[in-house]
């Protein structure tokens, strides 16, 4: 270090907007720690980069920006190294695909929690009940659909099926997965819903 | 590597699935257990896969 960041007078006028910085971070990070360390990345390469500062924006708007792309910095890390842990599990669980995105934050929590389901016997009493549980079979895309329903309306071997479609057995299971997340939210909008007949 | 062995609702949903399809390794087991000990929600998820299931077999006949 050469030249010591202190010297430059408005180094405490950056440090002044560390609070607000942090909070800007932990909004897309939703973690304290890597928030911190983001800010702190962020307000490192400011001061490298302050010399060339003009002040035609405020120091705020400026650090914000420099902020904004050490964020998707970390959060592309964040993903690379989830994808690594995942791929070393063996799992292939395709948690890489954008499609659980939709269904898990980047937490790993649902973004819809699955609801305690009230006496889900009584459905298969009702004629309105199978219903909704073919269209939404319907809804599935077509491969998973057809995967599931050789899989749990026949009873087929999941090794079976996953040769006859050409496909790995993992790749199988993860589209079961998907087809199971996907039916299960589909029931739980159209009969568990509010409007869903009570008792039996 | 304590922290591979954590398992969020994302990694517990793929558990409760692919155990229909493969025996999970007693790691896993021990893992998915831990979580539903403490989350209502996968504990949801996981008698709603029971109920798919019953569902999916009534429905073939």
């Amino acid at each position: 270090m050469a030249q010591t960041p202190a010297a430059d007078p408005r180094f405490a006028e950056i440090e002044s907007h560390r609070p607000y910085l942090v909070r800007y971070a932990l909004a897309q990070l939703r973690d304290a720690e890597l928030a911190q360390e983001t800010v702190q990345e962020a307000l490192l390469a400011a001061l490298e980069a302050l010399p060339g500062f003009d002040g035609r924006s405020s120091l705020r708007t400026w650090l914000t920006a420099i902020l904004r792309f050490k964020v998707i910095d970390a959060q592309r890390r964040i993903a690379t190294d989830r994808r690594r842990l995942e791929s070393t599990d063996g799992d292939e669980d395709g948690a890489d695909e954008a499609w659980q995105d939709e269904l898990f934050d980047e937490t790993g929590h649902w973004r819809v929690a699955p609801r305690t389901w009230s006496d889900p016997e009584s459905a298969f009493e009702q004629a309105r009940f199978w219903e909704v549980f073919e269209k939404c079979l319907g809804r599935l895309p077509p491969a998973g659909g057809r995967v599931f329903f050789k899989r749990e309306v026949l009873g087929e071997e999941t090794r079976a099926i996953c040769g006859a479609e050409g496909i790995t057995e993992s790749n199988c299971w993860v589209m079961l997965h998907r087809a199971r997340l996907a039916l299960r939210a589909c029931l739980e909008s159209n009969w568990f819903g509010e409007e869903a007949p009570r008792g039996g | 590597m304590a922290d591979s062995d954590k398992v969020d609702c994302r990694k517990a949903s793929w558990l409760l699935s692919v155990a229909s399809e493969r025996e999970l390794t007693a790691q896993e087991r021990q893992a998915l257990r831990e979580h539903l000990d403490r989350c209502l929600k996968c504990r949801n998820y996981e008698g709603q896969l029971k109920f798919l299931r019953e569902a999916s077999r009534r429905f073939g006949k």
